[in-house]
């Protein structure tokens, strides 16, 4: 299967999938690039686009909470920091997400 | 010169952002690619991000200190650099 | 008739979105309609040969109903495989959670191959199929 190809699709899934909760692809294009890659790769590896950056624990109900997009299952998380974990999906109005620093839940007074 | 040690995926870019850091600051440090792990290293990572309330990588140990996703400034101050 | 084209169904049988399985030519083929471009392609899915149009399209790609492999209805292109079945943890008698155990260990060397398409245009409000597929 093609990657490009895959990468495309998944662009257009999840374009519509973010938009009503406020979020949109991150304006650093390579990084967009780099993580569709990378979800493609284990979607090939898994069956199932993952989260490049969090962890499977091969339990079927958390592995869940990692699919991309994962916003829904961590959204007060993203919405404080203003981006999602791997960062491939930023607030609407973030304009430079180099600003936005990964903090994780505990950080931002959740958990 | 404090211990470090990196919990990582190798499908994550900021986990290689935090390695990088680490090399370009001439900092010795350990690192485990969780996804590349077996089972039981898998389990006692888990066991780790789940002690310190921790679910994404990079989980970054600098001594007694935890950071959890790339944060130079915090490496810095942690480090005392 | 004679460019090879056969009219296969009326074009506003098929609303902007959907799609309609259709046979002709003793082949069964799907019409898609995406945003007012018509596409046609084979009925089976190119995994395990489920009927597609009791499946989901969106845009150009389509979503198999049985294990979810999806396809671009422009190209026929395969582009992802199936997702995994999950069972839960309930209880399964004992033949047929070998006869699932099997299915699954065959699944495994099943591979997900793109999808065969026809030319088609439309004329005088019939959306025509090319009788010999592009592929």
């Amino acid at each position: 299967m093609n990657i490009e190809s895959r990468k495309k699709a998944l662009r257009h899934f999840f374009a519509k999938v973010v938009q009503p909760m406020g979020f949109k692809f991150t304006p650093d294009a390579d990084l967009v690039e780099f993580l569709l890659e990378q979800e493609v790769m284990l979607e090939v590896k898994h069956g199932v686009p993952y989260c490049p950056c969090q962890p499977l624990r091969h339990e079927r109900a958390r592995d869940m909470q990692i699919v991309c997009p994962c916003i829904p299952f961590h959204r007060q998380h993203f919405d404080a920091i203003k981006r999602c974990w791997c960062g491939l999906f930023v607030h609407k109005d973030v304009v430079d997400p180099d600003t936005l620093p990964q903090l994780s839940a505990k950080e931002v007074g959740l958990e | 010169m404090k211990k470090v040690i990196v919990y990582a995926l190798s499908t994550c870019p900021w986990c290689r952002k935090t390695k990088k850091f680490f090399t370009d600051h001439e900092i010795p440090f350990n690192y485990v690619d969780y996804d590349l792990a077996d089972q039981t290293t898998q389990e006692g990572i888990m066991r780790e991000l789940d002690a310190a309330g921790a679910s994404g990588f990079p989980f970054v140990r600098i001594g007694e200190q935890v950071i959890v996703g790339y944060q130079p400034d915090g490496f810095s101050a942690a480090l005392g650099l | 008739m004679s460019d090879g084209f056969v009219r296969a169904i009326s074009a506003a049988d098929v609303a902007p979105g959907g799609m309609k399985a259709v046979e002709f030519d003793g082949q069964e083929v799907i019409v898609c309609n995406c945003g007012g471009k018509f596409y046609a392609i084979q009925r089976r899915c190119g995994h395990m040969n489920a009927p597609l149009d009791l499946g989901t399209l969106d845009g150009p790609y389509l979503t198999c109903p049985m294990h979810c492999a999806q396809f671009d209805v422009s190209s026929g292109e395969a582009l992802s495989g199936p997702v995994p079945a999950e069972f839960g943890d309930a209880m399964v008698p004992a033949r047929l959670g070998q006869f699932l155990q099997n299915i699954g260990m065959m699944m495994q060397h099943v591979r997900t191959e793109s999808i065969r398409t026809y030319a088609t245009k439309v004329e005088a409000g019939w959306v025509q199929i090319a009788l010999k597929s592009t592929q």
